[in-house]
């Protein structure tokens, strides 16, 4: 691996400073589960990394009056296994759960998923649905993107140099709500996905609203707002196939070493309706 | 950069100067010279250097060494640090689950953190929990069987 220099701020003050370093490349650092392997391979090079794990806030998870905040630095497990995050946020508990092996999990961390912005990604179909917000301090202040806007396309998102993500705010769902991740990949365990949904489901009087998220199919996370708006009609058999069918068609998967466009293509519709099921059965069953 | 960091492995405190890019992995085998912990892609992909880090396990090669400063770290060495095989160990050896050996420590290692938190699993929990750690010589049924064996004897 290429030499570069560690740093590990305790306050933002410290952090930007050492961001903005005359001449030098410098990158934000959490989990590592993505810095090390990149830079080892020669497609990261940086002169220093200034490690954002004792930066106040990026370790909590907590309640607050505008919803759930999760800090940039609290690993996958760590949201897998929260009673707080399950409590109304399952889906992000469940992307979460799905992301590599428990060695990964272990280090890997949200913001780090976020800001690799890899469109196979785990935890950013979940925080569609959920509609969370990113929050961004640089050196001039701080900043709030929708998840929506934070994607720009594969590995390029809304942070700019001298920017670190500090966590994300997702609003509690309303009582009653239910949602599911689907994730297929070409084994069970430690592998990335090739087609990946978020599902969530509210009431709305006596109708129920419905939010689906499509991950690694298209360069950023997507909704599907038709296929949406079809499941709002019904969630029938026939609704559910319809949408299905609706979701595959606003995706736009690529052909790869992994699989092709057509097979993913197939794919998104058979992940839309496991996920759909999934989150009926979840609401059926109450939990 | 150097620093200096200090940090406790396999129950015994330790501080040493490390480099800044140099991996956990690297640190434990080049400085410390504990070469139970081996290494495999260094990708994070097959576990071989999996090590438990304040219990829980990690992939040696995905942690920089200057973040152990402050940290209980464990190694594959300390299971039979009294003479005596850990049960897992035994478990491993009755079971012949065992073949090249290269994946063993990883495996050992990945085993005692998830028994601890998971003391009571099921044959597929257990397959589960092994998914970050590849045998390629493909011995995963015996490895398994093992692990299972091992889990009613530490319970």
């Amino acid at each position: 691996m290429q030499p570069f220099d560690y740093y590990k701020p305790k306050d933002f003050e410290e952090a930007f400073h050492l961001m903005n370093m005359p001449g030098k490349t410098v990158y934000p650092y959490a989990g590592g589960t993505d810095f090390i392997p990149m830079s080892r391979d020669g497609f990261w090079k940086c002169d220093a990394v200034v490690d954002v794990k004792a930066l106040p806030g990026l370790r909590e998870i907590k309640e607050t009056p505008d919803g759930l905040f999760v800090g940039a630095a609290i690993r996958m497990n760590e949201i897998a296994n929260s009673d707080l995050v399950k409590s109304h946020w399952d889906v992000l508990a469940q992307g979460a759960g799905s992301v590599g092996s428990e060695q990964i999990r272990n280090r890997a961390t949200l913001g780090g998923n976020l800001c690799t912005a890899s469109p196979c990604a785990d935890t950013p179909p979940a925080l569609y649905v959920l509609n969370a917000t990113v929050i961004i301090r640089n050196a001039q202040g701080e900043r709030k993107v929708a998840i929506a806007d934070f994607f720009k396309w594969v590995r390029q998102t809304a942070v700019q140099n001298g920017d670190i993500v500090v966590g994300v705010v997702i609003p509690r769902p309303a009582a009653g709500a239910f949602g599911s991740y689907v994730k297929l990949s070409r084994r069970k365990g430690s592998d990335l996905s090739l087609v990946s949904v978020a599902a969530l489901t509210f009431p709305n009087g006596k109708a129920a609203n419905w939010r689906l998220a499509l991950g690694a199919v298209a360069p950023t996370p997507i909704r599907t707002p038709a296929a949406e708006a079809i499941l709002e009609e019904s969630s029938d058999e026939a609704h559910i196939e319809l949408a299905a069918k609706s979701a595959a068609d606003t995706s736009k998967p690529i052909s790869d070493v992994r699989a092709s466009e057509t097979y993913r293509k197939l794919m998104v519709a058979n992940m839309t309706k496991r996920a759909v099921r999934m989150t009926l059965s979840r609401r059926e069953k109450g939990g | 950069m150097l620093h200096e960091i200090t940090f406790t492995v396999n129950d015994e405190p330790v501080t040493l100067a490390v480099k800044s890019h140099h991996t956990l992995l690297r640190v434990l085998r080049e400085q410390l010279g504990l070469t139970g912990t081996k290494i495999g892609c260094e990708n994070g992909e097959c576990g071989a250097c999996t090590i438990l880090m304040d219990g829980e396990p990690v992939n040696g090669c995905m942690v920089l060494a200057v973040e152990a400063d402050g940290h209980k770290i464990e190694t594959v060495e300390n299971l039979n640090k009294s003479g005596e095989l850990h049960p897992l160990q035994k478990a491993f050896v009755e079971k012949n689950a065992i073949q090249c050996g290269f994946c063993t420590p990883g495996m050992l290692m990945m085993a005692k953190g998830y028994l601890a938190r998971n003391p009571h699993p099921a044959e597929d929990e257990v397959r589960q929990a092994i998914v970050g750690n590849l045998c390629r010589c493909t011995g995963y049924i015996r490895i398994v069987d093992a692990i299972l064996d091992a889990a009613k004897e530490v319970a």
